[in-house]
């Protein structure tokens, strides 16, 4: 026998050896995994659903413990530190730490925006076409600034989020009726509607718009920026600010004698240290915390959310939520390491009103009435994590109650049960099939695949697939593609060219306490854009649209509530998607943090949280 | 020997440019996310989106920006800047280098010293029980992916959530410049976890190539003229069964230079591998540009230093 020869007969025993040895392996793999799987011990209690506050562990957000340094674990990055640019919630979370804004919100009430830099409330002229604010004396710029924030660096801070080196997301929906205002980004100019006198500032209005404007200066953009410093970084395009923020809040990024942020590596960290220029009699925010590390980088947020759960002064994560798996069992066994907010937002499965089906009132109607939306809820973590969304104006955003609260408007039979109604989606199928919508059976009866495009990672990824199921249950076929989250938006669903039919992973979040801020970009006609849209229906009803201009005007308060509770109902009547959860925002902390959430950003208020 | 080295460096050059057109076309090809749509905000205005890309020169043919893209690599050595957070690219890679380099050298070191040795002793000691033990560890090692087992290992022996507290947690990597035993202690598990799966895989090779070699003639011919046995296996033995071993090691060693991005993600160490995902998932075509550029370039050099080590190892190689 050769030595090939001994190796091919040693080959056959050992095949079978392999066989065996392949099925020890398993296992041996299947358990490691249940040792691994059983490292959080064992469910104590099936007591699910209690709920915590903004407050990990509770009581008053003012009050704390001074000093301690913390690490807040994140899966990204902020989008920018420039205040002109940011606008994401993680973003807004360092930046209400590091700047202030001419409006603010304590943590407990996201509803009353309090002044922070105004020294006062807004005076909104009669007409709606003017509003003032009188910046507060004795605050100061950290260094290398180092001198007194004026009403002009407002000025200039808005005039920058016209240009195109400092692309603001917002500055043209909020403060475009200012007089004046670039129509489109272009070179930096004065904006004559923009006018400053001593510590006033005063915004001219082309439309009567004003308290729609006075309750965006809460945002960012309202951060005031020295033009003297700032100038030549906005001359870069794109703007280098972003790099040599000048802070005003009570802590800043670490930077050096120029003014270059040294503490941020983009996806690894941010170090957040004192404002030794901040001055504690001008601000309503305590500070507590000496410096704050945020470590970027936790792919896994279920061991980032493990390791807050179990370790000391940490908090987690950038996500909205801890993964659902950890959130159930933290909400059993350590509910008072939980910090809990309204999310101030709606999810839903856009139907789009351009494309068939969906063109026809009585198919969208009929696949709300069926959708099991409570199955839709479970893939975001189920009755835990929020309310059904019965609406389009979230709970704690004015116009919520008077919509009908968390019920919503009893009148309209196909959102009445949530869990799906067969029986009644048959009817409006064929009352659809009577306009000549092809139905067999109470079901669609349609031979074309439907172009869904939906996210490819959870939890949107089960939402979309919980969705496909509910969809084929009313005899729809789709086309099911799944993409990343931003080429969803960015080249699909926001792209209306791309005549998608179902989008079933959007959602939107408030920019300011607002029902304008929840309705118009979604559901206006006016809103349409050939990019970036986000009336992802394409909703477009002459009524509607002729009911926002008209409830734009009224000031803030209960006639303006009721104003926009109308035309919310006028959309749920219009059946333009399937909404199906409000989830509450929901962060985690060590057992030794007292963690504040604010409800206006809804993440962790870092000037607010302290080291117990 | 020096004409060969000229010649392969040439065709690498030619080859990067290949690899660097083909991450372009592949961008421009297949639905990415929109990098000025991005940078624009949730809500964005068109005409912001339109300022936003030609800022970025996104508005361009791409093969405006294809050459401008090379000319200024060529001209300054200038990768250009990041989409997402406007960062010099060549800075960003080069900060992250540090840290995929200390994981790849390390890992690699790990599994060559215990993926040799254990090849070896399986195949001295073939059909032993001690062969059949590290043959079915070896199995497992390869059947076990690098995600899981790295998440295993941290639920098992990280010193914050672990049931068995011995290695640092994850997110604690620091340079070795700002604290050296901090750096060993953090990458000593990712070493372990990175290394698993190779020396598995060299183990087995090894085994396999050594129980080859050692059948050959000129084995028996050694052993019949008196050589002890430890000359004939080491001498003789590993050192013919261990050439297609170095091949292998210098694309792996290459891959990983390039970034390991599974083991980078979930033991967060700030490495080139996890900087490519995010730019991929984000559009940042110039980050991901550079991260291949670095991959190829290491893969490139690394075969080449393999090409001119077998030259040494194997006295049949001449160039």
């Amino acid at each position: 026998m050769t030595n090939t020869q001994h190796d091919a007969h040693l080959q056959k025993g050992r095949s079978m050896r392999k066989i065996k040895l392949s099925w020890l392996m398993t296992a041996l793999l299947v358990a490691l995994a249940m040792v691994v799987a059983g490292c959080g011990g064992d469910d104590k209690s099936e007591n699910s659903g209690k709920k915590a506050s903004p407050v990990a562990g509770g009581g008053d957000p003012g009050e704390g413990k001074p000093g301690g340094n913390i690490t807040f674990l994140a899966a990204g990055d902020v989008d920018y530190l420039d205040p002109g640019q940011t606008y994401y919630t993680f973003g807004y979370m360092v930046h209400y730490a590091v700047n202030r804004t001419l409006y603010g919100f304590k943590p407990e009430d996201a509803e009353t925006a309090i002044p922070d830099l105004a020294e006062g409330e807004p005076e909104i002229s009669e007409d709606n076409k003017t509003v003032t604010v009188t910046v507060k004396p004795g605050v100061k710029y950290a260094p290398p600034v180092d001198r007194e924030v004026t009403a002009d660096d407002i000025k200039y801070a808005i005039e920058r989020a016209f240009t195109a080196n400092v692309p603001s997301g917002y500055a043209t929906s909020y403060f475009a009726e200012i007089e004046g205002a670039p129509e489109k980004p272009g070179k930096y100019q004065e904006i004559p509607g923009i006018v400053v006198e001593g510590n006033k500032i005063t915004f001219k209005l082309t439309k009567a718009v004003a308290p729609r404007l006075a309750a965006a200066l809460v945002m960012p953009i309202t951060t005031p920026v020295p033009k003297e410093y700032a100038e030549k970084f906005d001359k870069k395009s794109p703007s280098e600010y972003d790099q040599y923020v000048a802070f005003t809040g009570p802590y800043m990024v670490k930077n050096d004698a120029e003014g270059k942020v040294t503490g941020r590596q983009p996806g690894k960290k941010i170090e957040i240290i004192r404002n030794p220029n901040w001055d504690k009699a001008t601000d309503f925010r305590p500070a507590f915390l000496d410096s704050i590390t945020i470590e970027e980088g936790n792919d896994d947020l279920t061991v980032a959310a493990r390791r807050t759960l179990a370790g000391q002064t940490l908090l987690c994560c950038d996500s909205g939520q801890p993964p659902i798996p950890i959130l159930r069992r933290a909400l059993q066994r350590n509910p008072d390491q939980l910090g809990r907010v309204a999310g101030g937002g709606t999810r839903w499965i856009a139907l789009n009103t351009t494309q068939k089906p969906f063109d026809n009132l009585n198919v969208r109607k009929a696949l709300i009435a069926g959708f099991d939306r409570n199955a839709l809820r479970l893939t975001r973590g189920g009755e835990e994590v929020g309310s059904i969304a019965q609406h389009w104006i979230p709970p704690g955003i004015p116009g919520h109650e008077e919509s009908g609260g968390d019920a919503g408007f009893t009148e309209f039979d196909w959102m009445q049960n949530p869990e799906g109604d067969p029986a009644l989606a048959a009817k409006y199928m064929e009352a659809a099939g009577e306009e000549g919508v092809p139905v067999e059976n109470g079901k669609y009866a349609g031979k074309d695949n439907i172009l869904t495009i939906a996210t490819n990672a959870d939890p949107g990824l089960k939402t979309a697939q919980t969705a496909q199921t509910e969809f084929e249950k009313l005899g729809f076929k789709l086309n099911f593609r799944k993409v990343p989250q931003d080429t969803l938006y960015t080249k699909f669903c926001s792209v209306p060219k791309k005549e998608v039919p179902i989008c079933p992973n959007v959602g939107w979040f408030k920019d300011f306490q607002d029902p304008e801020s929840m309705l118009q970009p979604t559901f206006s006609g006016a809103a349409i854009k050939p990019a970036g849209n986000v009336n992802w229906s394409q909703l477009k009803v002459p009524e509607i649209d002729q009911a926002m201009l008209d409830a734009a005007t009224i000031p803030l308060g209960d006639e303006r509530n009721k104003a926009w509770a109308e035309i919310n109902k006028q959309i749920v009547a219009q059946a333009p998607g399937i909404p199906y959860v409000w989830d509450d925002s929901i962060s985690i902390a060590s057992k030794d943090m007292k963690m504040v959430i604010n409800g206006y950003y809804t993440s962790p208020d870092l000037s607010f949280t302290s080291v117990k | 020997m020096l004409a060969y080295i000229i010649r392969r460096l040439l065709w690498s050059v030619v080859l990067l440019l290949v690899v660097s057109l083909v991450i372009f076309l592949i961008f421009f090809i297949l639905p990415t996310a929109d990098p000025a749509e991005l940078r624009a905000g949730r809500n964005p205005d068109p005409e912001l989106v339109a300022a936003i890309e030609a800022q970025l020169g996104l508005n361009r043919p791409f093969y405006v920006q294809y050459f401008f893209f090379i000319r200024d690599i060529v001209t300054e050595f200038n990768f250009g800047r990041s989409y997402q957070n406007n960062v010099d690219v060549r800075e960003e890679i080069f900060s992250r280098i540090p840290a995929t380099a200390s994981l790849a050298l390390g890992a690699a070191f790990v599994w060559l010293v215990i993926g040799l040795l254990i090849g070896i002793l399986s195949a001295v000691k073939r059909g032993t029980i001690l062969d059949r033990l590290a043959m079915g560890a070896a199995l497992v090692g390869i059947s076990a992916p690098v995600y899981w087992l790295g998440l295993v290992s941290i639920y098992l022996f990280s010193n914050d959530i672990g049931r068995f507290p011995i290695f640092e947690p994850p997110g604690t990597y620091v340079a070795i410049t700002e604290d050296p035993t901090q750096w060993l202690k953090s990458l000593l598990l990712p070493w372990l976890v990175l290394a698993t799966a190779f020396a598995a895989v060299y183990a087995r090779f090894m085994r396999s190539n050594l129980l080859e070699v050692m059948g050959e003639d000129y084995i028996r011919t050694g052993r019949a003229k008196g050589l002890k046995e430890r000359a004939v296996v080491f001498r003789h033995g590993v050192r013919a069964a261990i050439t297609p071993i170095v091949t292998i090691f210098g694309l792996d060693l290459g891959i990983l230079l390039g970034g390991a991005i599974l083991t980078e993600s979930v033991f967060n160490i700030p490495g080139i591998g996890r900087t490519a995902f995010d730019a991929i998932s984000k559009g940042d075509i110039p980050i991901v540009q550079g991260t291949v550029i670095i991959g190829a370039t290491a893969i490139i050099l690394l075969n080449l230093i393999v090409d001119i080590v077998y030259a040494f190892i194997d006295p049949r190689v001449r160039y």
